[in-house]
């Protein structure tokens, strides 16, 4: 195994658990999500000289997050973006409900259904900020958007989930559940 | 600062990205505004619940095989050509080094070191497997191989706990190679062994791709200070697989 392949292995493999969690909220399935990381790691790694040190973890998520788009606007030409579905969702949280007991699981639940449900530029930024812990500048740069967009972009993103949440909870209380 | 304006920066300020003179304005407004209070409390006990409870996906285990499959090919054209060339480069080394030889009494050249060794350790690999010597101890546990090593090295070697990706440890032997004792750590799967040597780099440092000969396929790397050389009958992408995984379970 060359140097070149081994130093990306011990920089990039560690945040593989990283590069999949924002790709399958991105793209919203797991095989998609799959093929999206793998085509994000061989970007990265034909692009690894241009890697100047530095957090590695936020410069594989850009590409991650490219590379879900890549996927995205292939997608978007083959078919018609698919609107969301009520039904689906309410029966999705409704199984699950069987399954979950406590007020943990069923806040979990409700955070998963309200957070699928915001488009996914919002639902990006959520994920990088709140769980990745990237810093403004470093989702200003991933994004390609300069920081006031950030900081209007996150607010509202904040602002979505928050309602998407109060709603999601309010129909699971009022089936009873 | 009226509210609205608070509003559009309250998120900046509580994940503290505010900066200049707007945060102490803002600061300012909570102080007297009760309800951009209220908001600032909900915002950020939002953004907490967020954190703690939000499900985060867990990689499956398959797509490591498969990102390391693709880094393989992504870099192959690379190591196609250079293993092209190894093959007459070593040649023209060898018949070199044989000129130098004839010339000289002195042969110490460092591509006939390599060589040395590859044939040194194909021999350890090839004994280990006619001979009824595999290993001096057996055992599946690392945690009995590693110290059975102590006191008969003067290095501790890691022993690597492959199970999950399908290697069985069969245990460790003690091996002449680079003319010094070395540990030998041995693994199997299905019909193939694998035989691990470890030692210091303090005799020189190796590293090279898989290479085959013999019918054997063969790599080495050092890795924090110590040299490792593996061999086994089995595909070459075989090798570099199991190089992957060991250099991942060994203790970097």
């Amino acid at each position: 195994m060359g140097d070149e392949r081994r130093q990306f292995d011990e920089i990039f493999l560690p945040h593989l658990d990283a590069a999949y969690n924002l790709a399958r909220w991105i793209v919203q399935n797991d095989q998609d999500a799959q093929d999206v990381v793998q085509e994000a790691y061989i970007r990265a790694f034909k692009g690894f000289h241009g890697f100047r040190g530095g957090n590695g973890r936020a410069w594989l998520l850009t590409i991650v997050r490219n590379a879900a788009y890549t996927w995205f606007n292939k997608r978007l030409s083959d078919q018609k973006w698919v609107p969301y579905v009520e039904e689906k969702h309410a029966e999705i949280i409704s199984i699950d409900q069987s399954a979950t007991e406590n007020r943990m699981e069923k806040q979990k639940e409700d955070l998963r259904g309200a957070l699928e449900r915001l488009p996914p530029e919002f639902r990006e930024v959520i994920i990088l900020y709140e769980i990745e812990g990237l810093s403004y500048k470093e989702l200003a740069l991933s994004l390609g958007v300069p920081v006031g967009t950030v900081m209007s972009r996150l607010s509202r993103a904040r602002q979505r989930l928050r309602e998407e949440f109060a709603q999601v909870k309010t129909r699971r209380t009022a089936n009873g559940l | 600062m009226d509210c609205d304006e608070v509003s559009r920066l309250l998120d900046a300020y509580l994940d503290g990205e505010l900066d200049g003179t707007a945060r102490p304005e803002v600061q300012k407004h909570l102080v007297s505004c009760a309800d951009c209070r209220k908001e600032a409390d909900r915002i950020a006990g939002f953004s907490s619940l967020v954190r703690a409870t939000l499900p985060m996906y867990k990689a499956p285990a398959e797509l490591k095989a498969k990102i390391r499959a693709s880094l393989r090919e992504a870099s192959a054209p690379e190591s196609h050509w250079l293993f092209r060339l190894r093959r007459p480069l070593m040649y023209a080394a060898a018949i070199l080094v044989l000129g130098f030889g004839l010339a000289s009494a002195f042969r110490t050249y460092a591509p006939n070191r390599n060589q040395e060794l590859i044939s040194q350790a194909i021999a350890n690999h090839a004994c280990s497997l006619m001979v009824d010597h595999l290993v001096d101890v057996t055992s599946s546990d690392r945690h009995i191989v590693r110290p059975w090593f102590n006191g008969k090295l003067d290095y501790s070697p890691p022993v690597a706990d492959l199970a999950q990706e399908g290697y069985t440890l069969v245990g460790g032997r003690i091996d002449m190679l680079d003319k010094r004792p070395v540990a030998a750590i041995v693994y199997r799967r299905g019909s193939q062994v694998i035989n691990v040597f470890v030692w210091p780099v303090a005799s020189g440092k190796i590293d090279f791709d898989v290479q085959s000969d013999r019918g054997y396929h063969f790599c080495g790397w050092n890795q924090a200070g110590l040299n490792y050389f593996c061999i086994s009958a089995a595909t070459a992408e075989d090798i570099e697989k199991f190089e992957d995984e060991f250099r991942d379970h060994a203790n970097l």
